[in-house]
């Protein structure tokens, strides 16, 4: 199923390059990737053919492989004879100003999922109507499920970890910000 | 006429009223809130204790159950609540997330070690979440604290 939608996705939309990814076991999900400037167009063309359609967009996540985050996309047909379920993905290759054109306007559904993945991971989603925050506050410094993400010490005058209630002896903590001052190194050797 | 006289203090009469009408201030904020519901609901009763009269609002209220993990973002508006609520105040922290972090306290970029960072604490109740009975205990608990409270003498009429 991945494959026929894989060419059907390249017959109408050349630009899209969808490549289906189909896991040796059987048990596991398949994926079909796409180029990160057609997802307005796929999701478009997902949403409104008629030989595969896709009614329902089911959620928006995100996964930060170091190198790129990748924005995942699924898309179920809710039907009593005809139930499939797909994951599209695009990836983002630049952490700074990375961004994906937002599907708002297609699927009504993703104005709330493609906040919280810019809340998490800090993807732009472009021309979306209400780009902020979702779960953090506004004045949240940083990405908080980026795998690079230091969280901040204080916030807001309150501490995130208070002196006098830490077990600073404990080896797990003690590991844990080693980790942190390493990073933060590294974030300084790089700047 | 004898048998129509009771004698008692001032301040054990306002203990008395003020610790059979604690009004608690509905702030569920995770699961705990569930085992509060519970509580409250007719099976464990908190009524039977004169406090099952939640609020929504924190002008009627003068006891603030904190119940669940208190993030960055709620501390700020946790604080605000309980400067809007009334003298005399008291805050019962429920459950440990609200004691202290809980299962957030290393890697919970986002929650607060505590509700006593931000607001004064009077009881802790511990557990994950505390069973009803656990908060029940609690709710005597600072019965117990403010029948034995001066608060003619200490509070109102301290500086005279």
């Amino acid at each position: 199923m991945l494959n026929e939608l894989a060419s059907l996705i390249n017959k109408n939309i050349p630009s899209a390059k969808a490549v289906a990814s189909i896991p040796e076991d059987t048990k596991l999900d398949g994926s079909v990737t796409v180029e990160t400037s057609s997802i307005t167009e796929v999701a478009k063309f997902l949403r409104s053919n008629t030989e595969m359609p896709f009614n329902v967009l089911e959620v928006i996540s995100g996964v930060d492989y170091l190198e790129f985050i990748e924005v995942n996309y699924m898309f179920a047909h809710f039907d009593v004879n005809n139930m499939r379920r797909v994951t599209l993905k695009v990836k983002v290759t630049d952490r700074v100003n990375g961004s994906v054109d937002t599907i708002c306007r297609i699927y009504p559904a993703a104005n709330w999922q493609e906040r919280e993945c810019f809340d998490m991971f800090g993807i732009k989603f472009n021309h979306h109507p209400d780009h902020r925050r979702i779960l953090c506050p506004d004045d949240w410094e940083g990405f908080p499920l980026r795998k690079d993400y230091i969280a901040a010490k204080v916030y807001n005058t309150m501490e995130l970890y208070p002196e006098n209630k830490m077990n600073m002896a404990d080896r797990d903590f003690i590991v844990r910000q080693d980790m942190i001052k390493k990073a933060q190194g590294e974030a300084a050797t790089k700047a | 006429m004898q048998d129509g006289v009771v004698l008692t203090t001032v301040d054990d009469f306002l203990n008395w009223g003020r610790k059979n009408s604690l009004w608690p201030m509905t702030f569920g904020l995770a699961c705990c809130a569930i085992e509060m519901m519970a509580t409250g609901a007719a099976k464990y009763d908190l009524e039977r204790f004169g406090c099952g009269a939640f609020m929504a609002t924190p002008r009627r209220s003068d006891l603030m159950i904190v119940a669940g993990t208190v993030t960055m973002k709620m501390a700020t508006r946790l604080q605000t609540l309980y400067e809007q609520m009334a003298e005399p105040k008291y805050v019962i922290s429920m459950g440990s997330c609200a004691n202290k972090g809980g299962p957030y306290w290393q890697h919970g970029y986002h929650v607060l070690k505590g509700v006593d960072e931000v607001v004064p604490v009077d009881v802790y109740v511990p557990g994950c979440p505390p069973r009803p009975e656990a908060l029940i205990e609690g709710v005597m608990t600072l019965q117990k604290k403010i029948a034995n409270e001066r608060l003619l003498r200490d509070k109102w009429v301290k500086h005279a």
